[in-house]
């Protein structure tokens, strides 16, 4: 079980990270006004403060980061749970980790505590997604089936949802109330780069706790007796799992809203690639999940609708009939 | 006079026999707008109910005289047990309580958003006239009129603007505050950029378009909504650090009353402001 990785591995790594830079630059490309991207690229790298390097430094570029960092906290944590759990249907947003993330970041919001310390809207996140997290491992541990732990997540979300839509309603704000929308389906619309400053670091952090439980998840699929003989610790890579899922989608979510079905598909997709192992699948389905981010942001923007489509929106179409399939595949196995 | 006589006459012929007396006795308003013309015209122990907006500074141009008067949330079983004799709500808020006070044979008073100063005169003489108080609503009317009047002159070049309200909305074409930024001298931009009178406008789109004007239509002291995150978005930065923002409290243009002229009147003051400073230069 060397983690070694194999040279059609890193190939698969470079070609999606290649997909995910043309992306990045389709979305900073992409907006509502006539920009010429190459002309505004010339100022900002020369620090001229013209119209152009203004909008792309401070409506596109925020956008484009939060994209792929969110996608890629919502691709790597799906891809862990998934693991973790030995549960194909494992998905931030499905078992209300992102739910209970949004309810942590409304109360540090919309209640002040963010205006006067900024780092409390990253942390409300996090506090909510890893008590979240935490509360479904210990399910888990307990073995519970499948259909068990999505119907605890189910719970869970219902749960988060009507917190969250009770606190805005109580939030001293006219406007909180109807803001319910973007925190239970997400969007990157005017972000700006204090949003990337707040929740970056914190993803960063999530992303290195879920890469270093890679060689467990991989042991774990020969048993937990197995992984346990071969010295890896089980509490360690739970306790890294949830650590890094909270980091990770709680400053997600804290930004940008819990954007549904991306950490469901992504895994999924990048599996056979992956070689079954989930190890590997980490950092693949993390990149696939940046890049279904940047995708599905760019299309709200090109369908013209006012006010722009959530970008949950976009990711439950694609990702619904996609949970429904797995269902129905997960249903024939069992058979 | 006569004008107001004769549909103050016309009214009450359309009132339900119940209503009997000559003035309604027991007014109730389901609307801010009207909370604030109710509670500027009518006598106050005439006044049975105001919504829980009218007390509230932010909102409300009349805080202290809400005060005086109960307050509703807009839902029918607080207006009902009050036996009011007319009820006055606005033409796109409440509409369950509405209904279910139609039913219940409550008299009703509508009232839309009005979309040029011609049309809140108007308003403001229907509900005078409803009332009972007409006189009050011209004098009302006319303290306006002479106010506009006195605006400094509108130049030949009006230089650009566009309002900026909490969720990326600005005040489009064919809007009281579109004719309020005429007055004041200005060209309301976002009327030529979008095409309704709610324009919602994206922020790229308010970036590019490079109004003299950006004004921030929202209060100071607002308490942290996504929607009011907008207007202070670094984007946003190099209006503010170039003298090129006005704040100004959406109350003062919300609703149809007195606040329409200080509105202008603080937008022609920055105006002249503004030519000043650019004299300089």
């Amino acid at each position: 079980m060397t983690a070694r990785a194999h040279p059609g591995h890193a190939a698969l790594v470079a070609a999606l990270a290649v997909l995910v830079l043309a992306l990045f630059a389709g979305s900073a490309a992409i907006g509502y006004s006539t920009l010429d991207i190459s002309a505004a690229l010339a100022d900002l790298i020369a620090g001229r403060a013209s119209l152009p390097a203004l909008v792309l430094s401070e409506l596109r570029l925020p956008r484009a980061i939060l994209g792929a960092t969110v996608g890629f906290s919502l691709g790597i944590t799906g891809a862990a749970l998934q693991g973790l759990m030995r549960n194909p249907l494992a998905d931030p947003g499905v078992v209300g980790v992102s739910g209970a993330a949004a309810l942590g970041a409304v109360v540090a919001f919309y209640f002040g505590l963010s205006a006067s310390f900024a780092l409390a809207l990253p942390l409300g996140g996090l506090i909510g997604a890893g008590i979240a997290t935490a509360f479904l491992l210990m399910l888990a541990r307990r073995g519970v089936a499948t259909a068990t732990l999505i119907l605890a997540g189910v719970a869970l979300n219902s749960l988060t949802g009507a917190l969250t839509a009770l606190a805005l309603n109580l939030a001293p704000s006219p406007y909180a109330a109807l803001e319910v929308v973007f925190w239970l389906m997400g969007s990157l619309s005017d972000r700006s780069l204090v949003h990337v400053a707040l929740a970056l670091p914190f993803m960063i952090v999530g992303w290195g706790l879920v890469l270093a439980t890679g060689p467990a998840l991989d042991a774990l699929t020969l048993g937990e007796d197995t992984a346990t003989s071969l010295g890896f610790s089980l509490s360690r890579t739970r306790l890294l799992v949830v650590g890094g899922a909270a980091a990770a989608v709680g400053a997600s979510v804290a930004v940008a809203g819990a954007i549904g079905f991306v950490g469901l598909v992504v895994p999924h997709l990048m599996r056979p690639l992956a070689g079954n192992r989930p190890g590997r699948l980490l950092l693949l389905s993390g990149l696939a999940g940046a890049a279904l981010t940047l995708g599905a942001d760019i299309a709200v923007r090109l369908i013209p609708t006012r006010p722009e489509l959530k970008l949950g929106v976009v990711t439950a179409i694609i990702g619904a009939p996609f949970f429904l399939a797995m269902l129905r595949r997960l249903k024939v196995e069992g058979e | 006079m006569k004008r107001a006589a004769g549909l103050l006459a016309f009214l009450l012929l359309c009132a339900p026999a119940s209503a009997g007396a000559q003035k309604p006795v027991r007014i109730a308003s389901l609307n801010l707008c009207a909370d604030e013309l109710v509670l500027r015209l009518a006598d106050p122990d005439k006044v049975a109910s105001v919504t829980y907006l009218a007390r509230d500074p932010r909102s409300s141009n009349v805080p202290d005289l809400a005060k005086r008067v109960p307050v509703n949330r807009g839902l029918a079983e607080e207006i009902v047990p009050l036996a009011p004799d007319l009820v006055i709500v606005g033409a796109f808020t409440t509409r369950t309580t509405t209904a279910m006070l139609k039913h219940l044979g409550v008299p009703i008073l509508e009232l839309g958003v009005p979309a040029s100063l011609e049309e809140a005169y108007a308003q403001i003489r229907t509900v005078a006239g409803r009332i009972g108080e007409p006189a009050r609503g011209e004098a009302m009317i006319a303290a306006m009129q002479k106010d506009f009047a006195r605006l400094p002159p509108v130049p030949a070049h009006r230089a650009s603007a566009i309002v900026l309200r909490p969720n990326g909305f600005t005040a489009g074409r064919g809007s009281i505050v579109d004719e309020i930024l005429g007055r004041a001298g200005y060209e309301n931009l976002a009327a030529r950029l979008s095409t309704d009178r709610l324009g919602q406008l994206n922020l790229e789109e308010i970036v590019e378009a490079q109004p003299d004007l950006l004004v921030i239509n929202g209060g100071a002291d607002a308490p942290p909504s996504l929607a009011d995150d907008l207007l202070h978005h670094p984007a946003l930065a190099p209006f503010a650090a170039q003298g090129r923002t006005l704040p100004l409290p959406t109350r003062l243009w919300t609703c149809t009353g007195p606040e329409l002229v200080e509105a202008a009147k603080r937008l022609a003051a920055n105006r002249l402001a503004g030519t000043r400073i650019g004299m300089a230069r």
